[in-house]
């Protein structure tokens, strides 16, 4: 499982907190207010018991009382209910059926030794007081007292206490998410300059922060990136200067060769020899070094334009001897991709010098696409490349095995690096697989060539 | 023979690029300062110039400068800095070419080649039918005479301006791409495409009369440039 941002996990835990801290505060709330409750509610049954008591047992002292009209003289209105245990007979109102039942008998005991007594207990599902009070020995007088309203009144607070506890957990999630935003913005400034460094803008710099907490932050950050730039641009001048110390003295080489190669007739077989030796090394030592300063150059973005692409590929067979049928443009792909040109040439240079060198010559350049990006494939019939080293074959100094076995080692190395680097700069990629039907599928593709 | 002067400050590839040209059939004359090479082509003008960048004292790009306020003599820059900047003042400071060390003496040669076509216009091609004057506006150009005007006056514009100029003027209201142009008048198979970019900047200085919203050269983004009235 991925793990959850910070963000969210601070969130989360301001939001339990919240949520612990409201709910223990609703349930004690809501415990003492219902006990309160509860005890002004017996206190009240109970005194009106005692009065309705008082007034049976007037009623009972006659000679021949009746006790049905005694207990509905009572004024006990909806919520009492009267119940008279005499001489071992139960009598109610006739309009309170199934009362008498409802008596509990441990409640009965307490108040027939005397005693009076309270309960709560259930009756038809609804909750219920029952206050017992003693007559005399052979009476004893109790009243159920319903208690739905107040149990009615139990949920309503239950429920209100309950929203707000829910919603101070959400205020929770809240704060903390906004307050992991204030203290996560010098992060954010700081992966946004990183990303505009990334991708090459070595101006991007922290504001120092006003805050006395980040100034480290910012100021290391800052140091950091003038260090980079400074590297860079070092290296950067470095690769000017050694290209430049190189190309001089090449320059006099190449001149010196050509007057050389101009007088082989007038030289000895051997000294033809060593000059042409001579010649062919200062060619691919120029090959090299140029080479090497693309390189060094190439992981700069590149710089798209409009470009003819089947001409610049007609033009790369042109410039190997190589038939310009080869060249194919898939069905309903637009000629015209934007890249950049300088290095998309170098790019099917380099592929149709590997083509010749190690695949007896290229079978087809076919130009396609593959939704936005534009796709080079470079087809041979050589032997094709062996899957281990199909990643190796991109990097820098890396021949293929029948160079070696061809002793022809006129390559730089560099060819395919180039390639590789020249599609990363396109945010692009190269690959090589087998071609069907043999030999070698060298592609590259080039996103956001084609609209 | 034709004439080349070579300013380079380095000895060694002075005398290389020397010996090289004179076995290509140049009469080959070296300098190895920019004041040097100034002076040896006032008083015997050479037919090219090729000139070092970095060069002691006045360096290469006011080399140029002074170089192109006394003639049109087609320059070669050879240098061994390739960056764009580079490549662009030595352009914009008047050079006619620009190529980067090393270069082979082959290259070179076809480079010089490629120059002397355009060097020599159209007074020295002797073409059979007089090609006419054309006017776009008030600017108008005669390829017979290898002028340029514009409302009456006489625009000075280098050999390499003037058969650019021509080129877009034979296909006037048509877009030549800027590998076009190169081939057809610098003589590249394929090339630096800055090439066109600045010559067409240079010219458009001249013969334009707001050169920053050109009205008669003008540039089809992605295409290429035209020629219009």
């Amino acid at each position: 499982m991925r793990r959850l941002g910070l963000r969210t996990r601070v969130a989360a835990a301001f939001a339990v907190g919240a949520l612990l801290l409201s709910a223990s505060m609703a349930l004690v709330s809501y415990e003492l207010t219902r006990r309160s409750l509860l005890e002004d509610r017996e206190r009240i049954a109970l005194r009106a018991a005692y009065f309705d008591a008082a007034v049976v047992h007037a009623g009972l002292d006659t000679d021949s009382p009746d006790v049905v009209e005694v207990l509905r003289s009572l004024d006990t209105g909806g919520n009492r209910r009267p119940v008279l245990h005499l001489n071992g007979e139960w009598y109610a109102r006739t309009a309170d059926p199934g009362t008498t039942t409802a008596i509990p008998a441990e409640l009965r005991r307490i108040v027939a030794a005397g005693e009076p007594a309270v309960q709560r207990v259930r009756v038809a599902g609804q909750p219920a007081l029952v206050v017992g009070v003693p007559l005399s020995a052979s009476a004893a007088y109790f009243e159920v007292n319903s208690l739905r309203e107040l149990e009615q009144t139990f949920q309503v607070l239950a429920l209100a206490l309950t929203t707000v506890a829910v919603l101070v957990a959400g205020s929770g999630a809240a704060l903390g998410w906004y307050a992991t935003r204030h203290g996560l913005r010098p992060l954010t400034a700081v992966a946004d300059a990183a990303g505009k460094i990334a991708a090459g803008d070595f101006t991007a710099r922290l504001t120092p922060a006003t805050d006395p907490d980040l100034t480290r932050l910012s100021s290391s950050f800052n140091q950091m990136v003038d260090q980079l730039a400074r590297r860079i641009e070092r290296d950067r001048r470095f690769a000017a200067d050694v290209s430049h110390e190189l190309r001089s003295p090449l320059q006099t080489l190449a001149a010196a060769a050509s007057v050389l190669a101009r007088r082989r007739e007038h030289q000895d077989d051997r000294t033809a020899m060593a000059a042409g030796l001579v010649a062919a090394e200062i060619d691919r030592f120029q090959r090299l070094v140029n080479d090497l300063i693309d390189l060094a150059r190439s992981d700069q973005p590149a710089h798209r334009a409009p470009v003819d692409v089947v001409e610049l590929a007609e033009e790369a067979c042109h410039a190997y001897d190589l038939p310009v049928g080869v060249v194919q443009l898939a069905p309903e792909v637009p000629p015209t991709w934007h890249v950049e040109r300088r290095r998309i040439a170098q790019v099917l240079a380099n592929l149709l010098d590997n083509a010749v060198t190690y695949g007896a010559g290229p079978a087809a350049v076919r130009l396609c696409r593959d939704g936005g990006s534009g796709v080079i494939e470079v087809d041979d019939d050589g032997p094709g490349v062996p899957v281990e080293d199909r990643e190796a074959i991109f990097d820098r100094f890396v021949r293929g095995r029948a160079a070696h076995t061809r002793g022809a080692g006129d390559g730089t190395g560099l060819g395919l690096a180039l390639v590789a680097q020249h599609a990363a700069a396109h945010d692009g990629h190269a690959t090589v697989v087998d071609r069907p039907g043999g030999g070698a599928r060298f592609r590259v593709t080039l996103p956001g060539s084609l609209p | 023979m034709t004439a080349v002067l070579v300013i380079e400050d380095d000895d060694r590839i002075r005398l290389a690029l020397l010996l090289a040209l004179e076995d290509e059939g140049y009469d080959a004359l070296g300098a190895a300062t920019a004041e040097e090479g100034l002076r040896a082509q006032r008083h015997h003008p050479a037919d090219y110039v090729l000139v070092d960048l970095m060069l002691p004292g006045l360096d290469g790009f006011e080399c140029i400068r002074q170089l192109r306020r006394d003639d049109d003599v087609p320059i070669v820059v050879v240098s061994a800095r390739d960056g764009t900047d580079d490549i662009v003042a030595a352009l914009e400071a008047g050079a006619d070419d620009y190529v980067v060390k090393p270069v082979a003496i082959r290259e070179l040669t076809a480079r010089l080649r490629a120059l002397r076509r355009r060097a020599r216009p159209l007074a020295a091609a002797s073409t059979p039918d007089p090609v006419p004057a054309v006017a776009f506006g008030e600017l108008e150009i005669s390829p017979e005479a290898g002028e340029v005007r514009r409302a009456g006056q006489q625009v000075t514009v280098t050999r390499t301006e003037f058969r650019l100029l021509c080129e877009l003027a034979e296909h006037a209201g048509r877009v030549l791409s800027r590998q076009q142009l190169l081939q057809r008048v610098w003589g590249y198979d394929s090339g630096d495409e800055r090439l066109v970019d600045v010559h067409v900047g240079r010219l458009r200085q001249k013969i334009e009369p707001d050169p920053a919203n050109p009205r008669h050269l003008v540039t089809l983004r992605g295409l290429g440039y035209k020629l219009q009235r």
